[in-house]
């Protein structure tokens, strides 16, 4: 993993750490309801200040915690318009089966790419520790995935355009 | 792919049917294709010749065409089969082009197949031999201010393209346009991996490649309709080297498709994208599978390759079943009060702590320590 990303990653995973204490905490609005406050805003007493880490001008995580749940925003690295319809792509198809993975958030933050919310339910069912790291984890494949695709798609284009151009032969 | 083959697949079938019949049959079918192409094949059994007539909008409607097809196109569909078929004058009503086939005077070896493969493709004869007249044919062309007038060639009804005569090469001009813009990314890299694999040394004999966003100067002066695109323009430079001999009939017919290839590529590009998601999304639910808490002593077994599918289903199997046992217990407990309708007091009790088993599995999942003391 190269310097700045290790860092980068550190810094999520030591932010997630500190976050990540959760409990069950009833709605003060609804009597009998049991909302994620990070989610409704309503009680600021309940809130705590978001985190933004920033690695570049592309590429940044807020988190933002709250008595009984937690959320993760990321915006992904896109250098050009391909990766950027690639990372679109890629990441809208994950949202929209965010049922498997539980954690996930079906629509993501407005200005970012993709968005976690880990509620107290879910620190009860998962291991923290193995939760943070499927967070960070998920940063580093999702990169990489998006290098690979890239140039996977590249490849294509060549191989493609060589058959064509071998009909002039 | 439907679009490479020059044959026509639906016409190729019936046509083998009518040549494999033992005794003639009664044939009168009308074939459409690609919205704009239509066949007409009629046989009688009391006749031995079978008539098919073409109808298909032709690449350009410039001079060549006043007056129908011309000499050279007809000579092209002749070369066919100069035994087996005629041409018949005038055509049918409505259509370009009808001729008249006797499968009589075909061989009876794999030569007929080949012949009948040819018939089926006379489509793209018609329109190649239209190019290929043009590629090769320079003096009926136009000239405006000192400058080859461009011409254009419409091969599909909404995609046009350009073919500009130059001194010692005809360059061929593809407007691009696609309906997505996922499609349009997808396609500009396409295009300049075609630009880089031409210009490299091993590439040398093709076709010069060249990408544009803009148009380029040659096409000045044409509709503005034609000229917006989202995908940029891509020509070729067609020298004499490509059309010579047989190099001529693959060269037009590469040109003919290359909307066909372009769009195929980016449908298929599209497809893997969907196909690596799918097994990259599966690799990463196993991952979070990881961080689930142990239950009872025992881990949550799911098999690596099952994915969250299978996750989801047992899910909702194991809570189906609770459901299914608690409505089966509350009807229980209906039908037992409905049939017992004698009430004697304190029975209910004693039938509770005398008359029932015992569990001997705990529910807790721990059994308690004897007391000893």
């Amino acid at each position: 993993m190269a310097n700045p990303l290790k860092l980068y990653l550190t810094c999520i995973r030591n932010t997630l750490e500190a976050a990540m204490c959760l409990q069950n905490f009833p709605c003060q609005e609804v009597e009998r309801h049991n909302k994620p406050e990070v989610e409704l805003k309503t009680s600021p007493e309940l809130l705590l200040n978001p985190v933004l880490i920033c690695r570049n001008e592309a590429e940044k995580c807020l988190i933002e915690t709250s008595i009984n749940s937690l959320r993760i925003s990321l915006k992904v690295k896109q250098a050009d318009e391909l990766e950027n319809i690639l990372a679109k792509k890629f990441l809208r198809f994950l949202s929209m089966r965010a049922e498997a993975f539980q954690v996930l958030r079906r629509k993501p933050v407005q200005g970012y790419d993709i968005s976690f919310l880990i509620t107290n339910y879910h620190c009860e069912e998962m291991q923290k520790q193995k939760l943070i790291d499927f967070i960070v984890q998920f940063m580093e494949d999702i990169d990489k995935e998006i290098s690979e695709l890239k140039m996977s798609v590249s490849t294509r284009g060549r191989l493609v355009a060589s058959e064509f151009l071998k009909q002039f032969l | 792919m439907a679009t490479f083959e020059r044959a026509s697949p639906a016409l190729k079938e019936i046509l083998l049917r009518i040549y494999n019949a033992e005794k003639p049959i009664e044939v009168d079918h009308h074939l459409y294709e690609f919205g704009s192409v239509e066949y007409y094949i009629k046989s009688s059994a009391s006749e031995p010749f079978t008539y098919l007539s073409i109808s298909t909008p032709l690449l350009s409607q410039g001079v060549f065409l006043s007056y129908g097809l011309s000499p050279y196109t007809l000579q092209m569909v002749r070369d066919i089969s100069i035994d087996a078929l005629d041409i018949v004058e005038p055509p049918t009503d409505g259509y370009q082009l009808t001729l008249r086939l006797d499968f009589s005077k075909l061989p009876h070896d794999k030569e007929s197949l080949k012949i009948i493969t040819e018939v089926s493709s006379v489509q793209a004869v018609i329109l190649s031999s239209q190019l290929k007249e043009m590629l090769q044919n320079v003096n009926s062309w136009d000239i405006s201010q000192g400058m080859y007038k461009p011409i254009k060639l419409i091969y599909h009804p909404r995609e046009p393209f350009y073919v500009i005569r130059q001194p010692q090469k005809i360059v061929a001009v593809f407007p691009m346009r696609f309906k997505d813009h996922s499609d349009v990314i997808i396609a500009t890299s396409f295009f300049q991996e075609l630009m880089d694999v031409g210009s490299s040394g091993k590439w040398a004999k093709v076709p010069h490649c060249n990408w544009s966003p803009i148009p380029p100067p040659e096409l000045i002066g044409e509709p503005f309709e034609d000229l917006s695109t989202n995908g940029g323009f891509v020509s070729f430079d067609i020298s004499s080297h490509h059309v010579e001999g047989k190099r001529l009939d693959k060269t037009v017919w590469s040109l003919l498709n290359f909307y066909a290839y372009v769009k195929h590529h980016v449908k298929c590009t599209r497809g893997f994208i969907q196909r690596r998601m799918r097994r990259r999304m599966d690799s990463l639910v196993q991952v979070l599978e990881k961080s689930m808490i142990e239950e009872n002593g025992e881990i949550k077994k799911i098999k690596g390759n099952a994915g969250w599918k299978k996750m989801k289903k047992w899910m909702r199997l194991t809570s189906k079943s609770k459901m299914i046992k608690r409505r089966y217990h509350d009807f229980r407990k209906k039908m037992k009060r409905i049939r017992f309708r004698i009430k004697i007091h304190g029975f209910a009790r004693f039938r509770r702590r005398w008359l029932t088993m015992p569990n001997f599995s705990s529910s807790m999942g721990y059994t308690q320590l004897k007391n000893n003391n």
